[in-house]
């Protein structure tokens, strides 16, 4: 027996010693339990949020080391890049998607397989949601909100000047509502101007039209589904959104436009669970704007998801490696996941979630009802725009084609849809 | 340099997230060429480039040679055209988003005050937007290039200046005959100064275009970040780098030329 | 060349001086705009920017925003305001502009007034250091950190700075330097003096403008760095970059544009400071050979 092996052995022998015998109480007493966080999480509700669950982990004995990177997602990327090149990963960072496979093979990630069954976890999340957490078969991440993606915002000032009672239900309706808007002076759809809101819109109008043309299309990648009808006529509904958005909107955030939303100057919104956030920040309340699913086309709840998430780093030190235990504990818990979506307005992962208390709102309710009955009809799908379906070159790429077709009018969606599927070619 | 060498290196490699080894070719260098974005930008780049030098060059010229009349408050102007280069882009882009975006900037400000048919609207124009860029990167390098010009003006010999005044010439022709031929140096430094601006532009794109309209603004700084960083492509984003570098080398070395030919001649 | 110009018949030489001030001030119109809207947008409140417009003249004076911003804003659940933040970067930009600037002169010393062999290939490598985009040093700088353990660590951002900024100061140095004439040199040599002595005896005394360009060049430059600021540091280390950033993007949904524009403005003022006292200086600075 080596050297080396014969000290992993003798440290095994340890651990296993420090697990099941007499001296772990004492030793583990000793130990306070500790975690390393990275996250992008800095300012607005998802500053407040994850201070909140700090102070929880806190309170549950433990030392909350939280670093927030601020800005883009990429500088927290870089970071952690940083991090585990110099040897010293946190204990848990914030990674969503697939990039949570794709980052699993770059260092040791823990095993939280023990941990979840313990909670009898898995059955509450819906299961398209588990696999992006347990890429190789072991769950290594754990999901902390959700948002519905497919979410449509009226504003009610805009629905009156028409006589519109209701949201649409399907795209015949959308563009019906959007014409009299046009008709009436009013600009239908409030929309942000970054890239990835032209792909949400576009990804918004497939789920739409087909959620299993979807479900092959984005993400699965099917070639002859990606040149198929549905997805054609996905640019084609991408494109009268296009035309009925404000054009002055150039670089910025929709939340910009919540005063003339609320005014009636601007009908609709697509956007994410979020954009409620943005209308009561504005100092606007629930009674301004109707919200509901965006357009669903055959009648059924389909479901685009977007997830936040923690990944857990393999960690030496004893105090970290408890950190890790008690944080993926709080995470599990539904007290937790309900403080945590009542500050930031998603919603909890846990599909057992009630959400009839005070401190929900309409919109939040609404969102879990339609995740509930989406994952019956098995119609949940990840977010493209959200880098929720693909690894981020496939949907950076994507998002190339589908941005550059919102801002000019010119690309006819069927020479839009060969770009699309010749971007997806080559990141193949 | 050995920086360089590295990215040379990492770009003939399959790295993805992280730098690995192994040897892929010009694989790299071949997909990111294919690329629209990587097309966009080099275009981009050149348009960017040539305005950008141009426009701030004849800005810091013309407010050179503006302060230079002995005017009042020197000093207080030339900290007024000085400080936006003492703060970085990372915050005023957003303030330049915010004047240049049609529906409640400069031209919402200007239709407000009664020319109700102002048109400025090219951040929202796939065609015009990067001219936008122009403007605000010039507005934060031209009190640079006006520090420059200032320094070469007040360090012309004034007997050659006496000397013409007494032959008659006027004051344009004495800055067309006289000083500026003999500013050629200063000249080149601004453009090779400016020129290395222009291809690192970086913060300015992701305040205030986001590469947008669809991807009518990207610069190869900002392709190159984004296929290293945020595709996680490092390959191929050294690949785009080294063809960034190799262009400036394009620019650069007739510049080093020149600069012998002068120590030479000298 | 501030001999006088404007001669000729009074009348039109008045003409065009009012000519040069109108141009002037269109300019400085210019060159102020960004900054008006920084401090309209300082003094207005986070509900009036929703409801009314992002550019507008405030309805109500809310000068609170300032006290937050300097010392109670919360980056998650750190609530100091930018106060530390404006600490950590003086910490890092002071010595890092110091040890620069003088790594810079003596290099440019070295390069400008003691020809050896290859002196010009080594500046030509040196000055291929400002040409490097900084995104692309990122990794290398992360595996050098490693490797001398500063990973985390403002004494790992002055590193990174000052051999980043060596290129610059060098650049600017040794073309001052240049304009030392040789005589001078040999007259010390001849007396003895050696290459250290020359440096501080002869060569800094005759410095003070062209140090005063590179600090401010330097200074406002690390003040200003956010993308290794950021990466390099963690937490509480973190540079007034990161904290501004950190306002400026907000959360999904909630923008504080507000406190993040005075926290802009207190932000900016070290090197605006920098830039006003040292502004006579560095033209004269760049004006005695700087760009030779």
């Amino acid at each position: 027996m080596s050297f080396l092996s014969r000290r992993g052995f003798l440290a095994g022998t340890a651990t296993a010693v420090v697990a099941n015998g007499a001296v772990a109480p004492r030793v583990l007493a000793d130990i306070k339990p500790r975690v390393t966080v990275i996250s992008q999480w800095s300012a607005g509700s998802d500053g407040t949020a994850i201070s909140a669950f700090g102070k929880l982990f806190e309170q549950n004995g433990g030392i909350w080391q939280h670093n927030p990177v601020p800005g883009f997602t990429t500088e927290m990327m870089n970071k952690l890049r940083a991090q585990i090149m110099s040897g010293d990963p946190p204990a848990a960072s914030q990674l969503k998607g697939p990039e949570i496979a794709a980052w699993s093979k770059v260092a040791p990630t823990n095993n939280l397989d023990s941990l979840v069954a313990d909670a009898d976890y898995e059955k509450f999340v819906a299961p398209d949601l588990a696999k992006l957490h347990k890429p190789f078969g072991h769950w290594i991440a754990l999901p902390l909100q959700l948002y519905r993606i497919n979410t449509l915002f009226a504003s009610k000032k805009a629905m009156d000047k028409v006589g519109a009672t209701k949201l649409p239900t399907t795209w015949a309706e959308f563009n019906a509502l959007s014409e009299k808007m046009k008709a009436a002076g009013i600009i239908p759809l409030a929309n942000g101007g970054i890239r990835w809101d032209d792909g949400m819109k576009w990804e918004i109008a497939l789920n739409g039209i087909s959620p299993a043309a979807y479900r092959k299309a984005v993400m699965e990648l099917d070639a002859a589904t990606l040149m198929g009808p549905e997805v054609l006529a996905a640019f084609e509904q991408t494109r009268k959104l296009a035309d009925g958005m404000n054009p002055n909107i150039a670089a910025q955030n929709w939340g910009v436009q919540v005063a003339p939303f609320i005014r009636g100057e601007m009908g609709m919104v697509l956007m994410g669970g979020w954009a409620q956030g943005n209308i009561i920040n504005g100092g606007f309340t629930l009674d301004d704007f109707m919200s509901g699913p965006a357009p669903q086309d055959n009648g059924k709840a389909a479901y685009i998801m977007n997830a936040d998430a923690f990944i857990f780093w393999k960690q030496k030190a004893e105090d970290l490696q408890a950190g890790q235990q008690l944080m993926a504990k709080l995470i599990m818990q539904a007290s937790t996941q309900k403080m945590y979506s009542q500050i930031t307005g998603s919603i909890p992962v846990r599909t057992d979630a009630d959400l009839s208390g005070p401190g929900w709102s309409e919109g939040q309710r609404n969102s879990a009802a339609s995740l509930k009955a989406a994952v019956a009809a098995n119609q949940v799908m990840l977010s493209l725009a959200h880098n929720m379906a693909q690894p981020n070159q496939i949907s950076a790429a994507m998002i190339d084609v589908l941005t550059e077709f919102v801002h000019n009018r010119d690309l006819a969606p069927k020479k839009a849809q060969q770009r699309l599927a010749d971007a997806i070619d080559s990141e193949r | 340099m050995l920086f360089t060498l590295w990215t040379a290196w990492i770009s003939f490699t399959p790295s993805t997230l992280m730098p690995e080894n192994g040897f892929v070719g010009f694989k790299n260098y071949a997909s990111v060429m294919a690329t629209r974005n990587f097309s966009v930008a080099y275009t981009n780049v050149v348009v960017f480039g040539f305005c950008f030098v141009a426009l701030t060059t004849i800005m810091g010229l013309l407010l050179a040679i503006l302060l230079d009349q002995r005017v009042r408050g020197e000093s207080v102007l030339r900290t007024i055209f000085l400080y936006p280069m003492a703060v970085s882009f990372v915050v005023t882009g957003t303030i330049w988003s915010w004047l240049l975006n049609p529906g409640f900037g400069i031209q919402q400000l200007v239709r407000d005050l009664g020319w109700t048919e102002f048109r400025f609207d090219w951040l929202i124009d796939r065609d015009r937007a990067i001219y936008t860029l122009v403007i605000a990167a010039a507005w934060q390098a031209s009190g640079f290039a006006m520090a420059l010009f200032l320094a070469g003006l007040r360090s012309v010999d004034p007997e050659i200046v006496k000397a013409a005044q007494i032959d008659g010439a006027g004051p344009a022709r004495i800055y067309r005959r006289v000083v500026l031929p003999s500013m050629g140096p200063i000249f080149i430094a601004v453009m090779v100064i400016l020129l290395q601006n222009a291809i690192k532009t970086f913060d300015l794109v992701r305040a205030l275009t986001g590469g947008g309209p669809g991807i009518a603004t990207n610069l190869p700084a900002t392709v190159v970040y984004d296929l290293m960083f945020q595709r996680g492509q490092l390959g191929r984003g050294s690949a785009a780098a080294v063809l960034m570098l190799l262009t400036l080398a394009i620019i650069l070395i007739p510049y080093a030329l020149y600069q012998r030919f002068r120590r030479t001649r000298a | 060349m501030s001999a006088t110009l404007n001669k000729g018949p009074r009348a039109s030489a008045m003409w065009s001086r009012i000519a040069i001030y109108v141009v002037i001030l269109v300019f400085a119109a210019f060159f102020l705009a960004p900054l008006a809207v920084t401090i309209l947008t300082s003094v207005r409140s986070n509900t009036e920017m929703a409801q009314r417009s992002l550019i507008g003249w405030p309805q109500h004076l809310d000068l609170s925003n300032f006290a937050v911003a300097w010392g109670s804003f919360c980056i998650a659940e750190h609530c100091t305001g930018i106060a530390p933040y404006m600490y950590n970067s003086a910490v890092m930009a002071i010595p890092a502009t110091i040890l620069s600037t003088l790594l810079g002169a003596m290099a440019g010393y070295a390069i400008a007034l003691w020809r050896f062999r290859g002196d010009n290939i080594m500046f030509g490598l040196v000055v291929l250091g400002v040409f490097l985009p900084e995104q692309m040093r990122l990794i290398p700088w992360t595996v050098v950190l490693r490797d001398t353990g500063l990973a985390n660590s403002l004494a790992g951002l002055i590193m990174i700075h000052t051999i980043q900024g060596v290129s610059f100061t060098t650049l600017f140095c040794r073309n001052y330097y240049l304009s030392i004439p040789q005589d001078l040199m040999k007259a010390a040599r001849i007396d003895g003096a050696g290459f250290y002595r020359i440096f501080w005896r002869i060569v800094l005394p005759l410095s003070p403008p062209i140090l005063i360009v590179t600090v401010i060049w330097q200074f406002t430059g690390i003040w200003n760095e956010f993308l290794f600021g950021v990466i390099f540091t963690s937490g509480t280390q973190q540079p007034i970059t990161a904290a501004l950033v950190a306002l400026g993007s907000g959360g999904q949904n909630v923008h504080a544009y507000n406190v993040a524009a005075a926290a802009v403005l207190i932000g900016a003022f070290p090197p605006l400071l920098v830039y006003f006292l040292g502004g006579k200086y560095f033209v004269r600075g760049l004006t005695q050979g700087a760009i030779k």
